[in-house]
């Protein structure tokens, strides 16, 4: 009896304690908090609730069911442009970047001479706001552009169906392989070098090191790093906004640039089936995500 | 020591907070600007305004103690445009100082900003209306309808350039009054038609004569600086002047379907795009460019289709270029334009619509008309100023003021405008980038904007 009246105040105070933590807590997160709820959980909600509404924006919205999903759905330039054209945004960057990125880690993880020189230089384009970037291979690939003339080649890079989506996915892949270098690289400064050790007693060549320890090593990583990439492709819209404005001939129109259309540049404004086709593109990426998840953390041993 | 340190935390955090306020309110979007204190750029209106500043000192013992005030919101085009309407303004408050109008510019995006700023109920009491989207509004019912006021005032609807007023009329009810407007040109290079020694045009040339001079004046011996006969961009804003000038039209006469796959519309589209399939005529983009103006100020296009905009532009970026403008060449159904036109509207939630009609009714009378006209950015609304003796010395406004009076149309095509755009230059753009027969381009666009007229 005694042992449990004194033990009560004890946990009270504790839970008490706990409290007052959690309390300071959430006071410290609060700012965040505020901004977080009001700008995206409200946002996210009310983008929802668009998605089964018909919104020009001049009336209230007005209940629509799934209408919006299924116009989305039967949508020409959704079908037949912007869903084929995001995937194959994705499928040729996200492998490009992340294979440039991890080479470039491997390199700058070397002893080589001017190794934080070339760490920066590759880390700049990230810094760099991505309109500027824009801006500037506009200007590289005009039709009386630098590359055209240091080449000496007459291609109209940024209004020819042939290039310009090759030209947005070369500066996506020239302006994030920084940022994902330097992800690899705080992963490769990991691992320990008792491993290499081992594998090097037991006779592995670098080759060998490099396929058997180091990548098994980096495989949360690696995880991170196209997760990060599928999605930021899977949104990919201030570079194509700038650049070609999805033109020429919706060559380069994502489902991000249509929503945008939808929901701003159309004569009459499409709130709500730009909404619907924004929480589509959401359950795309969701999916992918899930997908992935499986196959890079569902072969080989689970690490990290 | 914890309680301390609890407390000063929660200083830290609100501190944090009330700076993230702080933070939110000071990023405005939109520059509030008292037109008062505006000091005027353009040289010709300073004389006048100092004139009125003297005015205002002796006025402002009258001031009364209630001001309404009215807001009022454009996009800004260029800052000398922006101070001239700042110095109307500023007219305006000294002649009617218990009104205090807030000119607040929109940069960026103006459409957008003033669609979501309707949205949320902020929107300014007065705005610009692009006759491109304006009767979205009016068809949504968030336009006060201004004839009313208008006969208060007594201002008849016949004092302004018919095409112009009945643009901004919908359901029988006036909702904006055109502040200025633009048609097309056919602006032709001096120098380039002296080289090839060709008489310049006139304003009875017809198609013949423009693809003969486009042949001579064509001259590709420089593959470093082409110079053709004619700017032909798939610009939805240049080319269905050809179709009018054909007979046909773009829409039909209710908004209700395209009659772009009209054999009319289909002949026009041959000639236009014969000039680049001919080696005559190309795009901007065919020489490095975003704009044709730019093409025409470097000499390497002898004529271009443009509106009034382009002679200020010359004029600042290439101030020796030698140009004349003229109407458009009259095609086999003779002349043909496109009216871009912008309209002063108010909002139907004003809370002083008196205010705001006089506001607007100022800006648009035949004085300050006439200051605008003077200025050179624009044309006027108003068919009294059509004799004015600057009209009479300045050939090249004369063209583009005259280009309304025959065979005009307005820049609008109902409800589902910019998907008929976007269809009408991808159709061209179709035929110059994929060799696309003409017929079958302009086929799939109007298949498209019937799809898109479906699902409104």
């Amino acid at each position: 009896m005694a042992t449990t009246t004194q033990a009560l105040p004890v946990r009270k105070r504790k839970g008490f304690k706990r409290a007052g933590e959690a309390l300071t807590g959430y006071l410290f997160i609060s700012p965040w908090l505020f901004i977080f709820f009001t700008f995206i959980a409200f946002s996210i909600v009310y983008a929802f609730y668009l998605s089964f509404t018909k919104y020009n924006l001049l009336r209230p919205p007005e209940w629509w069911g799934l209408e919006g999903y299924r116009r989305v759905l039967s949508d020409d330039l959704f079908i037949k442009k912007a869903l084929p054209n995001t995937f194959k945004y994705v499928l040729i960057v996200v492998p490009i970047q992340t294979v440039l990125s991890l080479i470039l880690a491997f390199a700058m993880d070397q002893q080589l001479r001017f190794r934080r020189f070339f760490r920066t230089i590759f880390y700049l384009p990230s810094v760099t706001s991505s309109v500027v970037i824009s801006l500037i291979f506009v200007w590289l690939f005009a039709a009386q552009g630098v590359i055209n003339q240091i080449f000496g080649l007459a291609v109209n890079w940024l209004d020819d169906v042939r290039t310009a989506f090759y030209v947005i996915m070369g500066m996506n892949i020239f302006t994030t392989s920084g940022t994902l270098m330097l992800i690899f690289l705080a992963g490769l400064q990991d691992i320990s070098p008792s491993i290499y050790e081992a594998a090097s007693i037991d006779g592995a060549s670098k080759f060998q090191q490099l396929i058997y320890v180091t990548v098994p090593m980096l495989r949360p990583v690696i995880f991170f790093v196209v997760t990060v990439g599928v999605i930021g492709c899977f949104q990919v819209f201030d570079q194509i906004f700038v650049m070609t404005s999805g033109g020429p001939l919706d060559s380069t129109t994502t489902i991000t640039y249509l929503i945008y259309k939808w929901a701003f540049r159309d004569t009459t404004i499409k709130m709500g089936q730009a909404s619907s086709l924004a929480i589509i593109l959401t359950l795309i990426i969701l999916a992918v995500t899930i997908l992935q998840r499986r196959i890079i953390e569902g072969s080989g041993s689970r690490t990290g | 020591m914890k309680k301390t340190f609890a407390a000063l935390s929660m200083l830290v955090v609100l501190s944090l907070l009330l700076s993230a306020c702080g933070a939110t309110q000071t990023v405005e979007v939109v520059k509030t600007v008292e037109v008062e204190k505006k000091v005027v750029e353009t040289q010709e209106v300073i004389k006048t305004v100092e004139v009125e500043k003297k005015v205002i000192e002796t006025q402002e013992v009258q001031v009364p103690a209630e001001r309404s005030v009215v807001r009022l919101s454009g996009w800004a085009s260029s800052p000398a445009e922006t101070a001239l309407l700042e110095s109307l303004l500023y007219k305006f408050s000294v002649e009617n100082p218990d009104i205090v109008v807030k000119y607040e510019p929109i940069t960026g995006d103006y459409k957008q900003a003033l669609l979501t700023a309707i949205a949320s109920g902020t929107e300014p009491d007065i705005f610009y209306m692009d006759i491109f989207w304006w009767q979205e509004l009016a068809k949504n019912e968030v336009l006060l309808p201004l004839d009313d006021l208008m006969a208060a005032d007594g201002v008849k609807k016949e004092a302004f350039i018919p095409a112009l007023i009945d643009a901004f009329t919908y359901d029988g009810k006036i909702y904006g009054i055109p502040k200025d407007f633009n048609t097309l040109g056919l602006f032709y290079n001096k120098e380039l038609f002296d080289k090839a020694g060709l008489a310049y045009p006139t304003d009875d040339w017809t198609w013949e004569d423009l693809r003969a001079a486009a042949e001579k004046l064509t001259d590709l011996s420089d593959p470093n600086r082409p110079i053709y006969g004619l700017g032909v961009p798939p610009d939805p804003g240049r080319f269905p002047i050809f179709i009018f000038q054909n007979g046909g039209t773009v829409m039909n006469a209710d908004f209700s379907d395209t009659t772009l796959d009209d054999a009319k519309a289909v002949e026009a589209a041959e000639f236009y795009t014969s000039f680049k399939k001919d080696g005559i005529g190309a795009l901007p983009s065919d020489v490095g460019e975003g704009w044709q103006g730019t093409v025409f100020g470097k000499g390497q296009f002898a004529m271009v289709y443009e509106g009034g905009w382009l002679i200020p532009y010359l004029r600042d970026s290439f101030p020796n270029a030698q140009y004349g403008v003229v109407l458009p060449p009259a095609g086999p159904a003779g002349e043909g334009n496109l009216i871009f036109t912008v309209a002063w509207g108010v909002s139907a939630n004003t809370k002083n619509p008196e205010a705001a009609w006089k506001v607007v009714n100022f800006l648009t009378n035949e004085t300050s008309q006439k200051t605008v006209l003077e200025s050179g950015f624009a044309l006027p609304s108003r068919v009294s100023l059509k004799d004015s003796d600057y009209l009479k010395n300045n050939p090249a406004a004369s063209a583009i003021f005259r280009g309304s009076l025959e065979g005009a149309k307005p820049f609008f095509w109902g409800a589902v405008g910019s998907d008929v755009n976007d269809q009408i230059s991808k159709a061209l753009e179709r035929v110059y980038k994929e060799n696309q027969a003409v017929a079958d381009a302009l086929k799939e666009a109007a298949e498209k904007i019937r799809a898109a007229l479906k699902n409104q």
